[in-house]
């Protein structure tokens, strides 16, 4: 379990444990570092979204969630990955906005006239939502849906996804500063090394 | 711990030498240049960083461009194309200290073959490969002062060319990949050993051990335990007072005089200001397409077809070396992602055999690359799902129990893979962009994909559930960037001498991936800082003796 990964207590007992008093003879620097990955891992989440409506913010969060799903843990939705989009489509993403928001805008007509009275993506059922993306993954908008549900699972907090490391978690990445071996199974086992 | 840079020259100062780049070669003759007595002046297109604001950040290395250069770079695979931005990309660091803040730190040297495989084997049709004019001989000590100055930590291996020290630092600690892969390739009847690696595996140099955070390929090391030439020789060049390092100054040209000899260059400085700097003498270490731009941007009515290119070879004979990937599936967790890169490589199929019916050989190792979103964008085997329930299910089973094999190949100098300036494209500055003609050499692809096969029989051997992993294909995408301007004693055949002078314009030196003759097996720095070490040496003689 990944507790405070950038605490500046967990990195000091790291050290200490390994042996690296080199490092302890500039706190300085320790703290610049950390303070730098702290930054990463601690920015609060946003009330509410800042670039998206409501109703496109909860249709997209809807459609991440069938692609990396909660069915057996933590999935897109817990990791907040359209916190990730709404935040990028203030800056880097900003040019892509009006094609995003067509692109939900006819996904919702699409869904309306496969289940008639349907107004919002995010009240589809998982099973729907499957079907429904089924017929999306030849389409344009599929591509682009997955490499940002993807982004904004896996990348670093500080990019507005990955709330708790929801995503490092679920693959089982640690971020951490420092490692020391054995890192894993086949070079913890003595007749393995050499 | 870093040296502050104590010197700052004048625009009106004519200083000793200007050395243009930062990076493994130009960090190096900065280092010697300067603590030799010299004043050097190191013109940086890159910002400065400091250690503790690099960062653990995929999305912004991997993704957003990070650390490596944004300028424009068009492709074509032959020259009856039209080459298009998008089509290929150069991957190279733009900051202080260049590409050997972002290496993956393998650090190979060559072998005794390596220099001499034009005259052993004879030509190669489709080819032109030479003999370098200096040999293995000539560069081992300077490969050791790379050992020892820079910080390389590894074990002899059976392969391994003459040493005239041993190693300063014992290999990294072995990853679960390094352990499978030695068990697969010993299965094999293969020899594997540890990865010699420009990482420190313990205090050197006043430098801390490797923290084994897992972040070097692509990524600077915040504890700079990576031997970078920002982590090692730039301080000690500022130190001696006699070097400044000016970041954020962006080359765009050579100036000569009219008896031909290099006086200074031209700059766009950090405020977009356009500058001249004199010097006695200049360096060129921009990287092997950089370079032979600069050379190219520098032509004039003394020198039409750009300087320093009597010979019509500055950007031609490109090489970049076979990459390939393997990836093999597991069934316990070998975490990767904690530990640097690499452990273990091998070298049973470096010569070339007449046997394969192909010329070319290369080194594998074992290798993290797949980071969290590179993973779940690409990194599972063909024809799994790619959303959904079972690929969240696959994800979470995969991602700690997978491996990389990658194989590292020869590039043949062929004459029309080059470096050449686009007629249409242009950079930020209005000045041509980077026009790169590429198609590796056939047998470079036979080659590749004869790795392919090694790689997928070692996973396979060391008892992967699942291999996989693309076949060999013409490459569009390099990191190594080498023989643009290549050494030789012909200047009707070669760019620089064995001193890295230019054979046209005597206060001129290349040194850096251009100036290599031939490839080697696809790890390139460690030889690119060997030269540097010796060229500084060099060119420090030829000034002390007025021979510039």
């Amino acid at each position: 379990m990944l507790t405070d990964p950038t605490s500046r207590r967990a990195f000091l007992a790291a050290a200490g444990a390994a042996g690296m008093t080199w490092l302890l003879s500039d706190l300085g620097a320790i703290d610049e570092a950390l303070a730098h990955a702290g930054h990463a891992a601690s920015l609060p989440r946003p009330a509410e979204f800042v670039n998206l409506s409501a109703a496109d913010g909860a249709d997209i969060e809807a459609l991440m969630s069938r692609i990396i799903t909660s069915d057996d843990g933590p999935g897109a939705k817990e990791a907040g990955a359209v916190y990730f989009l709404d935040k990028a489509l203030g800056t880097f993403m900003a040019p892509q906005k009006d094609g995003i928001v067509a692109a939900i805008a006819e996904m919702r007509k699409q869904a309306a006239a496969k289940w008639p009275g349907t107004t919002s993506l995010a009240a589809l059922t998982p099973a729907q939502l499957d079907e429904f993306l089924k017929g999306q993954e030849e389409g344009p908008a599929f591509g682009q849906l997955r490499f940002v549900t993807i982004v904004g699972t896996f990348a670093n907090p500080s990019w507005g996804g990955n709330k708790d490391l929801v995503g490092w978690k679920l693959l089982g990445h640690e971020m951490k500063p420092m490692f020391q071996p054995p890192f894993g199974y086949y070079d913890a086992q003595p007749q393995g090394r050499s | 711990m870093q040296a502050r840079p104590t010197r700052r020259f004048a625009l009106t100062e004519e200083v000793d030498f200007i050395v243009v780049g930062s990076g493994s070669a130009g960090g190096i003759l900065a280092k010697e240049l300067s603590t030799a007595g010299h004043s050097v002046l190191v013109l940086e297109q890159g910002p400065r960083l400091q250690q503790s604001q690099f960062e653990h950040d995929e999305y912004k290395h991997v993704f957003q461009g990070g650390i490596t250069s944004n300028r424009p770079v068009t492709w074509r695979r032959s020259a009856d194309q039209e080459a298009r931005t998008g089509d290929g990309q150069l991957l190279y660091a733009s900051l202080v200290g260049g590409s050997s803040v972002h290496f993956t730190a393998n650090f190979w040297r060559l072998r005794e073959i390596d220099f001499i495989e034009a005259s052993r084997i004879g030509g190669v049709p489709g080819a032109n490969l030479m003999d370098w004019p200096i040999t293995y001989q000539d560069l081992e000590p300077y490969y050791t002062k790379v050992d020892w100055e820079i910080g390389v930590s590894g074990a002899p291996g059976p392969f391994d060319p003459p040493r005239s020290r041993p190693y300063p630092m014992p290999p990294l600690p072995v990853k679960s990949s390094g352990v499978l892969f030695e068990r697969g390739a010993r299965k094999l009847g293969w020899h594997p050993q540890p990865a010699p690696m420009a990482i420190n595996s313990r205090a050197h140099n006043n430098r801390p051990p490797c923290q084994q955070c897992g972040y070097c390929m692509l990524f600077g090391c915040e504890y700079g335990a990576k031997s970078s030439s920002l982590a090692t020789v730039i301080p000690i060049a500022e130190a001696t007072g006699r070097c400044e390092v000016r970041p954020e100054s962006y080359v765009t040209r050579v100036e000569t005089d009219d008896r031909g000899r290099a006086t200074g260059v031209v700059y766009f400085d950090a405020q977009g200001r356009e500058q001249r700097q004199r010097a006695k003498a200049v360096v060129l270490s921009c990287n092997g397409a950089e370079t032979a731009r600069l050379l190219l941007l520098s032509s004039s009515s003394r020198f039409p077809q750009g300087l320093a290119n009597s010979s019509g070879t500055v950007g031609k004979y490109l090489m970049l070396n076979g990459n390939t990937t393997a990836m093999g599936q597991f069934e316990h967790p070998l975490n990767e992602h904690k530990g640097a890169q690499v452990t273990r490589m091998l070298w049973d199929f470096y010569e070339t055999d007449p046997k394969r019916g192909f010329y070319g050989g290369g080194g594998m190792d074992a290798r993290y690359q797949t980071w969290p979103i590179v993973f779940a964008l690409s990194g599972l085997p063909p024809n799994s799902p790619q959303w959904g329930r079972e690929y969240t299910r696959l994800l979470r089973e995969y991602y700690t129990r997978q491996m990389t094999v990658a194989g590292h190949t020869t590039s043949l100098p062929v004459e029309t893979n080059s470096v050449s300036l686009d007629p249409t494209v242009k950079d930020e500055r209005g000045l041509p962009a980077m026009r790169i003609t590429y198609t590796d050499h056939a047998d470079d692809v036979k080659t590749m994909q004869f790795m392919v096969d090694r790689s997928k029989q070692i996973l396979e051997a060391a008892g992967a559930k699942q291999v996989w992993g693309p076949d060999a294909q013409v490459q569009n995408f390099a990191a190594h960037l080498l023989g643009t301007c290549r050494m030789g004693k012909d200047p009707r055949t070669s760019v620089v001498n064995s001193d890295h002078r230019s054979h046209d314009v005597p206060n001129l030196f290349l040194c850096d991936g251009s100036s290599m003759v031939t490839s080697g097996r696809g790890q390139p720095t460690m030889t690119i800082m060997a030269l540097a070490f010796r060229a500084g040496e060099r060119i420090s003689n030829l000034a002390r003796r007025g021979e510039i």
